[in-house]
């Protein structure tokens, strides 16, 4: 028998948690990336290089967030690309002036403030549409998701016509996602990421609906047994994932003055990759956001490593495919081995 | 020379950690017989037949097939050796013809296209021998569950099978069904065919067997001509023996006010049940497998619809898993690993899930809060482990099934429903486990157990109720001349 005693020793040495130490190995493969970055690529350990790397992926961390707590639980979320398009574009058409001289230049000429609610509503519907499909009735997340994918990005093109609208727009409209904040070249976008990622952080490690968000990813059926509304949970996270991505739309679309429909293309797998090399297991139980978050810088450098090495842009997802398997590859190992 | 006897069993022993499941057996098997195995639950019937069909390896003795020595690695090599079995999970691919079902891996090609071979036509001979009624065009999934058990058996008949195993294979077909599959049993007779029959409804050993063994705790007991067995509660007696049971205690004060008040429950399963649990009570429900008490379970949890009224403290339960842990109701789920534990995570991960509120404020978990209830229960429920960071998966079934019981105690429900709560653990994690049973009635919590283990029943509740096919058959109250062997009857289908 072991006594209590015994036991509050070993606790408070404190064994690193599995979800900690896979960020730490990961960090550490970035850091090591990095440095292989800097032998290789001519002025990459300059201050402002390294400022760039860290606010470049801004928008896949947003979505990333989301992405990680549902993987978390188990399920996927692809529509987050589709949304960013669709929200983006909307935004734009709500806001145009009703008097253009063509037709992708007539909007609905809502006030701006307006415009941004309802177009964050539409990709609330989005959640919606997924959330009932997946957590009420129980259909796999990735047909569902990659349903409302197309949908959404479906919605965006019929609103431009296939192309963009980027005319009659209120000057308000280019504010936001051109701001910077004061004193430095950094946007105003990479602020509003920090502050969502610590909000994150904080609900995944100290609050009882992180913690429910691992149980329901652990084993759902035992977390339905064990009072866990999954349903209402799922419904939540599904809601909040197309918020994330709704904001992203909004800030990319304000960045660029324009709501172009085939905006954010293949993000939905950014942030898939971003997160399973944050370590998050693809069959649930175990995920960290700031996994995520270094997940992304690991990308990051190696997409600009790339760039810098004067290699063409074609090489750039060939390149990112072989570091996500070798970076994944390198996690399980390190996982099992720890485990023993 | 063919010898008399099909199969020789020799001094066969399994050993499983701290269990012995089966103790030095042995028994002959005639040729071309029907032969019924029985025992209650745990009497080391299915580990047996494992060993036949190669899904465990013996620790000890010998086994003689057909006068030679037989030893399967699997499944796979026991039915070309000649012994087939009929799992209660048929194994039959529904949507394939029959006829695709019966030549299922031993097709024949030629340039890649199917051949009619005349193996092929042995087979859809033998099913018409059998079960004429059968068209081998039809898909599987047209056909009820016992002309799919009759593909099956058509298939082990064809593969030259010498021996077939059945595992209750009447426990989810019609009377009707039932009848036309013993015509058939009786019938492999004729095509050089042994049947082990393994049932739990005594009368049909009375039926359609030639021989019947009986075991017990991992013991061969008897082995007999049925011809030669006087009645039922002969059986009934070789099957329970003389089980010293360990002293039921009545408690102390008579439990009075009523907790939870079950009426007319009926669903998918479950007919016309009403009964009531009192403060501090330990009620039992017994029943074999099927008999319904998981469905009793999950419908009072509000897993499962119902109709029919369930009261807990004079107010109607609402159906809802989180709605029944509020009102002050915990269930410890018949599977431990994938009902129960969260088995990736840690204890501290595991014990508190039950009841956030207890570890939190305001949404924010409390790290000393759940630390310190974490050690209370691994301290209260003496769970063996090195820390509260363990993963679960790491302890053993007694400590993991110890560690679902925290989850629930921390709950601090006032009723606990236990679902075979010691299925499946070590003989001293078990009597740890009625002792916190016990200790729990005594601090006036109400617990239901759904067993299909009798000592368990019969050492710990006050009352007991006996379920049959979704029916509760009687119910008595617990006292020590209670009559096991009544009781037996009852459950496996007497009146």
């Amino acid at each position: 028998m072991m006594n209590g005693n015994s036991i509050q020793k070993t606790t408070r040495k404190g064994k690193m948690s599995n979800e900690s130490f896979i960020t730490l190995f990961m960090f550490v493969v970035l850091v090591a990336l990095f440095c292989i970055a800097c032998l290789f690529v001519p002025n990459f350990y300059m201050g402002q290089n390294i400022l760039n790397l860290v606010t470049n992926y801004w928008y896949v961390i947003i979505i990333g967030i989301g992405v990680t707590f549902l993987l978390t639980t188990g399920n996927f979320d692809m529509s987050v690309g589709g949304v960013i398009a669709m929200t983006g574009v909307l935004s734009v058409y709500f806001c145009q002036s009703t008097d253009g001289s063509q037709p992708l230049a007539v909007g609905l000429g809502l006030p701006y403030g307006i415009a941004v609610v309802l177009a964050l509503l539409c990709a609330l519907c989005i959640g919606a549409i997924n959330a009932f499909f997946i957590a009420k009735l129980r259909v796999a997340s990735i047909i569902i998701t990659l349903g409302t994918m197309s949908f959404a990005r479906g919605i965006g093109q019929i609103v431009t016509l296939g192309a963009q609208r980027n005319t009659s727009l209120p000057e308000a409209y280019g504010v936001i996602g051109n701001a910077a904040i004061p004193g430095t070249s950094v946007k105003l976008s990479v602020l509003i990421m920090v502050l969502i990622v610590i909000i994150a952080v904080v609900i995944e490690k100290k609050t009882v609906f992180g913690r429910r968000t691992y149980l329901i990813g652990a084993n759902s059926e035992a977390a339905r047994l064990s009072g866990v509304k999954v349903t209402k949970h799922l419904t939540l996270l599904y809601l909040a994932s197309a918020l994330l991505a709704g904001v992203t739309g909004l800030l990319l679309a304000s960045e660029y003055k324009a709501g172009i429909s085939g905006r954010a293309t293949g993000y939905e797998f950014d942030a898939l990759v971003i997160t399973l090399l944050g370590g998050t297991s693809i069959s649930g139980g175990f995920g960290s956001v700031l996994g995520t978050v270094v997940g992304a810088l690991i990308l990051s450098v190696v997409t600009s490593s790339a760039t810098g090495l004067l290699l063409s842009p074609d090489w750039q997802f060939t390149i990112k495919g072989v570091v996500t398997f070798l970076a994944i590859l390198a996690q399980r190992f390190a996982l099992d081995r720890r485990k023993g | 020379m063919m010898s008399e006897n099909v199969l020789e069993i020799k001094n066969l022993v399994k050993d499983y950690p701290g269990v012995r499941a089966v103790n030095d057996v042995s028994f002959e098997i005639k040729r071309n017989t029907v032969h019924c195995l029985v025992g209650e639950n745990g009497a080391g019937k299915s580990t047996l037949i494992k060993i036949l069909t190669g899904a465990v390896q013996r620790t000890q003795g010998v086994v003689i097939l057909n006068g030679q020595e037989y030893c399967a690695n699997n499944p796979k090599e026991a039915k070309q050796k000649g012994i087939s079995t009929l799992f209660q999970e048929l194994n039959v691919v529904d949507q394939l013809t029959v006829e695709e079902n019966l030549t299922l891996g031993m097709e024949d090609t030629s340039f890649g296209f199917l051949k009619k071979t005349s193996k092929i036509k042995k087979i859809i001979d033998v099913l018409a021998s059998l079960e004429p009624s059968i068209n081998p065009r039809q898909y599987v999934s047209t056909l009820s569950v016992a002309k799919k058990q009759i593909v099956e058996i058509a298939k082990a008949v064809a593969s030259d099978a010498e021996i077939i195993i059945m595992d209750e294979p009447t426990a989810a077909i019609s009377e009707g069904e039932i009848k036309r599959l013993f015509q058939i049993i009786r019938g492999l007779r004729e095509k050089n065919v042994t049947v082990i029959y393994i049932s739990h409804r005594l009368d049909e050993i009375f039926t359609l067997g030639d021989y019947v063994t009986v075991m017990r705790d991992g013991c061969h007991i008897e082995t007999k001509k049925v011809s030669d067995v006087a009645d039922r509660s002969e059986l009934i007696k070789m099957m329970i023996g003389k089980t010293i049971f360990e002293a039921y205690t009545p408690p102390e004060t008579p439990a009075v006010e009523t907790i939870l008040e079950v009426k007319n429950l009926n669903n998918h399963k479950l007919k016309d049940i009403s009964f009531s649990v009192k403060k501090g009570e330990i009620v039992g429900f017994y029943g074999l497998v099927g008999a319904g008490k998981t469905e009793l379970a999950r419908a009072i949890y509000g897993l499962d619809p119902y109709e029919g009224d369930i009261l807990y403290k004079n107010e109607m339960l609402n159906p809802s898993p989180s709605d029944a842990i509020a009102a002050g109701i915990a269930l410890v789920p018949e599977e431990r690993r994938s009902q129960g534990l969260f088995t990736v995570l840690t204890i501290r991960g595991n014990v508190p899930v039950m009841n956030m509120k207890k570890i939190s404020n305001k949404g924010f978990i409390n790290k000393a809060k759940e630390t310190h209830a974490t050690l209370e229960y691994i301290d209260k429920l003496n769970i063996a482990t090195s820390g509260i960071e363990k993963e679960v998966s790491k302890l053993s079934g007694g400590n993991q099934q110890k560690v679902v019981f925290s989850k629930c105690l921390f709950a601090d429900a006032d009723l606990l429903m236990l679902d075979e709560p010691t299925r499946g653990i070590d003989v001293g994690a078990k009597s740890e486990i009625y002792n916190i049973i016990r200790q729990l009635s005594k601090e006036g919590k109400s617990i239901m157990i759904f067993s299909s283990e009798l000592p368990e029943i019969i050492n710990m509740c006050d009352s007991i109720y006996l379920l049959y096919d979704g029916e509760v058959k009687a119910s008595l109250c617990n006292s020590c001349d209670i009559n096991s062997e009544m009781i037996i009857h009852i459950v496996t289908g007497g009146e």
